[in-house]
């Protein structure tokens, strides 16, 4: 996608028609999505993050503070520690989960026996109800009797980690739960778009006798980065945007040990009352997810490959 | 200002009620019979919870005229749910208050109305709540009634007692004896351990403890008095006595599994797992006997000294059935209502010798159970305060962090102390 | 080869291995669903909690209502996703990229935040309690174009040239050959918007209050109470909901299978 597309200098009359019979086109594409989407989303979204310069507590006036919650938020030690939690929840699994789906969706894409239920099984947890998924995972991790800590301990390891019951192993705890039970997810997405790889450019690449990995090299990675490219910008986002998994799980325990922005939100506004507060913080975080989005969609141009055959 | 508007426009909203109520008084008397009115209710667990029915029966039996809807909200969920919807505008009529901070919540944001004319008005009489009305009023007004009220109670295992040799507790005990009972208890180990008591994940499981004295709340500028008790429970917990707090909670461990199991000797746990207990024994779920004995106290403090919740009910300052919502409020928390609850196996805020006997009349209630409800002082598990939401979030992560042994007792609650601090100023 | 297959089953079982517990733990009593060591195998299975989901809260009438408001708000976001993704992916208009940018940033916004403003809004139409305040909310969605706007862009443009030189309006091309050639993309979009909807608890939460109107996933939730939670029943009722996506899913299988390959494309 070029960034800034430049609108045609209409200088004639016809020209000019024909410039609007294409816009009125586009647009009758987009009205039934823009129209249900800009009432029920984008107003009382653009509403509410109005409130980030207010105080408000849900009920009573709304009375206007200016950048007084900003100021507010570099005192707030829950502010710095659910934003240090976030940006490492993020970091643990977007790349993970990029990797493992991509490389579910690789092996699942050869001819092989019951592959159909394979993919139905690998993506089967985010199918599954999430307070199901939680007291499940806590089990399995269960710190003296469960099955990891007795493999573990069956493997030689004197000590294993206390998991979700410790402030060190509750964040990556969470973190492989979510990979868990997001690549399956992501598969689907890396599935469909191996789908549309052309088979003719394999035996192109077979011809000029490329061997299986350059294969992938060459021809797979590349016409799978359009769809790397939304898998990056949706997984960054919505792992920005944690909540329901860690409230089921830990409750952003042990203390405040994965406590995350999104929740940091959620209590200040629900629990607290201080929407404004609440809006602020979710300023930041969309401040913040926006400029990485920005950034991954200036650098598209250099890296994603939409074919041209 | 804003908060003076409110109250004022809320204080000329009930008076304009009361002035209806009265004058109308004879008019509605005979508009009854033909006037259908529907009010709505909101509520949790209704579908397991034979209690919020069966009043309402009660009630419509009485009013044939109204109708009495439930708003089914998960309970895990409620107060957050709630607040949403009221901060949308909701007008559901009724809104049970299910804890402090969800009714201090609803009040300082002028949600519910304050109650006290229509009290007035109707001569209901506050002292027949052995003090729980004073515990929900706030700044000379109240506005919630309470219905059900539940205490903390001590629950033990006899067969586990009766094995090991020893007396039951007594409704006189201390904490101290407590602990050096729970030590004598435990035995075994691996499936086969027997754990001398229990304490749940709750905060409160260890902090009620510390404020039986009277002498400090659970909002305070120092928390150093909790440090006693936490160095016994964490003690206990070191040496085994009771299950590892870490491991409840990433187990989502609940309290019955193990006393049901017959792991547990004695549970300090509140009033409405009677019930429970009840029905998991005529289920056939276990088949130990079990009793029940006061809550323990700390040394120099009188027995029969507990803490205890209060559910109520609210009326809502956007519903439109003001005045039929208050006759319905008024038979939920009087005797009529009382009598239904307790019927139902559940501990009424009113509490008159009948209904008492009522409750304890149940089938599978123990004997133990009539002494060991008698209590000489209840305080609320939370005060009432315009902070309580946010205070009691930290004090339950301070409460998870020193539990799983991240930071010390001395660490934990100094940490707690000026947290709190930051918030109260 | 084999390699492989030991790979995929191996994998297959870590994926599976908390739907063993989770059925196994649905065969339990209560009591017994949290203790340790696990008992794989239970050692009185109670088949009836396969009965008592049913009976113990109205199931059925939620399943009924979690298809209706599946099938209807996955619909329509196909529907005026893949519409409103054609023109972002194939056609230039003036704002394009602004539009474009302002459906992405919104995605960014986590949906807690603007839940009051739009609860109001609801209220003002007066749909709360009714099944079409969820499917307002949630039937335009930007991660739905989003998704498509990435697959149409793929499609050769030589291909849509062709077809406008032919006198195809891009209505004609959209319906003819946009979303024949889109299938995969297109079942994709479908699982995820069902499993969304299907799985959705926050929005039933807030909007739904009559045991009429309710969904699964309150449903599930029935069975945590105030001082206790029947876990073995969550676990029985867990798996039940998950039958119809599994279900669906089986059956858009073959546009993963089948996909486009070279049908229709040279260079």
């Amino acid at each position: 996608m070029k960034l800034g597309v430049k609108a045609a200098h209409p200088n004639t009359p016809s020209k000019r028609r024909k410039e609007l019979r294409k816009n009125l086109i586009a647009y009758s594409f987009i009205l039934p999505n823009l129209l249900g989407f800009a009432i029920f989303t984008l107003v009382p979204m653009v509403f509410s993050l109005g409130l980030a310069l207010t105080s408000w507590d849900g009920a009573n006036q709304v009375s206007w503070v200016g950048l007084q919650n900003f100021k507010d938020l570099l005192d707030d030690s829950t502010f710095r520690i659910s934003l240090e939690n976030t940006l490492w929840y993020v970091g643990g699994t977007v790349p993970l989960t990029m990797v493992c789906a991509l490389g579910l969706a690789v092996l699942l894409n050869q001819p092989i026996r019951g592959r159909n239920l394979f993919r139905t099984i690998y993506f089967f947890p985010y199918v599954a109800s999430l307070v199901a998924v939680a007291v499940v995972w806590n089990m399995l991790f269960f710190p003296s009797a469960g099955p990891v800590n007795e493999f573990l301990r069956a493997l030689g390891v004197a000590n294993p980690p206390r998991w979700s019951a410790s402030v060190d192993w509750a964040m990556p705890t969470v973190i492989m739960a979510s990979i868990w039970r997001n690549m399956g997810y992501y598969m689907i997405i890396y599935l469909a778009a191996l789908q549309g790889i052309p088979s003719i450019l394999y035996e192109a690449a077979a011809i000029d006798g490329a061997n299986a990995w350059q294969k992938f090299r060459y021809v797979t990675v590349p016409m799978l980065t359009p769809a790397t490219f939304f898998i990056s910008i949706m997984l960054t986002i919505t792992s920005f945007k944690v909540f329901d998994l860690i409230l089921v799980m830990t409750n952003g325990g042990p203390g405040r040990a994965t406590n995350v922005l999104v929740m940091h939100t959620y209590n200040t506004a629900f629990r607290q009352f201080k929407f404004g507060y609440s809006s602020a913080i979710a300023m930041v975080l969309f401040a913040l997810v926006m400029i990485i989005t920005i950034v991954q969609f200036t650098m598209e141009r250099r890296w994603v490959e939409y074919s041209q055959l | 200002m804003n908060k003076w508007l409110n109250r004022r426009t809320a204080n000329v909203c009930v008076a304009l009620l009361v002035i209806l109520a009265v004058s109308g008084g004879f008019i509605s008397n005979r508009a009854s019979a033909q006037d259908e009115i529907t009010l709505t209710m909101s509520a949790w667990d209704v579908a397991t919870t034979p209690y919020w029915q069966a009043v309402i029966d009660a009630y419509e039996a009485e009013h044939p005229n109204v109708t009495v809807e439930l708003i089914d909200v998960p309970s895990a969920d409620y107060q957050d749910t709630m607040n949403i919807r009221l901060s949308g505008g909701d007008d559901t009529d009724i809104i049970t208050v299910k804890d402090i901070p969800g009714y201090s919540a609803m009040l300082t944001r002028g949600q519910i109305v304050p109650l006290n004319d229509l009290i007035e008005a109707s001569g209901v009489d506050l002292s027949a709540y052995s003090g729980a009305a004073e515990e929900l009023t706030y700044e000379g007004s109240i506005y919630a009634l309470p219905f059900r009220s539940d205490i903390w109670i001590l629950y033990y295992n006899k067969t586990i007692f009766d094995a090991a040799g020893l007396d039951y507790p007594t409704n006189d005990m201390t904490w101290g004896e407590f602990g050096a009972l729970a030590r004598e208890l435990t035995s075994g180990s691996g499936a086969d351990k027997i754990y001398g008591a229990h304490f749940h994940v709750w905060r409160s499981a260890v902090q009620l403890g510390t404020v039986q004295d009277g002498l400090n709340t659970i909002i305070s500028d120092d928390y150093s008095f909790m440090a006693p008790m936490y160095d016994m429970v964490t003690a206990m917990q070191k040496d085994g006595i009771i299950m590892d707090y870490g491991e409840l909670r990433a187990g989502n461990i609940h309290y019955s599994g193990p006393f049901e199991n017959g792991q547990v000797a004695m549970l300090p746990m509140g009033s409405w797992f009677i019930g429970t207990l009840v029905a998991a024994q005529a289920d056939g779920v276990f088949d130990f006997d079990w009793g029940v004995a006061s809550y323990p106290h700390p040394e120099g403090v009188a027995a029969g000294t507990t803490a205890g919740t209060l559910t109520s009910l609210a009326i809502n300052e956007e519903s439109d059935n003001k005045d039929a919502a208050w006759d319905f409020v008024q038979f939920y928390t009087g005797e009529e209502g009382a009598k239904v609850l307790a019927g139902t196996g559940n501990l009424p805020a009113l509490r008159t010798p009948e209904i008492l006997e009522i409750f304890a009349s149940k089938d599978g209630v123990p004997v133990e159970a009539t002494d060991a409800l008698q209590t000489t002082t209840v305080r609320l598990e939370l005060p009432m305060h315009p902070n309580v939401g946010e205070v009691e979030q930290i004090l339950n992560e301070e409460h998870e962090l020193i539990m799983t042994d991240s930071l010390s007792v001395e660490e934990g609650l100094e940490e707690t102390t000026s947290r709190i601090s930051e918030v109260l100023q | 080869m084999a390699l492989t297959y030991i790979l995929l089953i191996a994998l297959a079982l870590i994926m599976l291995l908390p739907f063993i517990w989770m059925f196994s733990a649905s065969l339990k009593l209560d009591k017994d669903v949290f203790r340790f060591p696990i008992a794989w195998i239970p050692q009185n299975p109670q088949w009836s909690n396969y009965q008592t989901i049913w009976t113990r809260i109205p199931f059925l009438t939620f399943f009924y209502n979690s298809l209706k408001l599946t099938a209807i708000i996955t619909f329509l976001q196909v529907a005026t996703s893949s519409f409103a993704a054609y023109a972002f992916a194939k056609l230039e208009f003036r704002g394009r990229n602004i539009l474009f940018l302002a459906y992405i940033a919104s995605i960014a916004v986590p949906w807690q935040v603007y839940m009051i403003p739009q609860f109001i809004l609801m209220r003002e139409l007066g749909l709360v309690d009714n099944h079409m305040s969820l499917i307002l909310l949630q039937a335009f969605t930007a991660f739905g174009v989003f998704l498509l706007r990435q697959f149409f862009i793929s499609v050769p443009n030589e291909l849509l040239d062709a077809a406008r030189i032919d006198g195809l309006s891009e209505y004609g091309i959209y319906f003819r050959i946009m979303l024949p050639m889109s299938k995969p993309a297109l079942a994709t979009l479908t699982i995820f918007s069902a499993v969304f909807v299907w799985n959705d608890f926050m929005g039933p939460l807030i909007y739904l209050h009559s045991e009429s109107l309710k969904t699964i996933q309150l449903g599930l939730r029935m069975f945590i109470q105030q001082y206790s939670a029947d876990y073995s029943l969550i676990m029985a009722a867990s798996l039940v909901s998950v039958i119809p996506v599994a279900i669906l899913f089986l059956a858009f299988q073959r546009y993963f299978v089948e996909g486009i390959g070279t049908s229709g494309i040279k260079g």
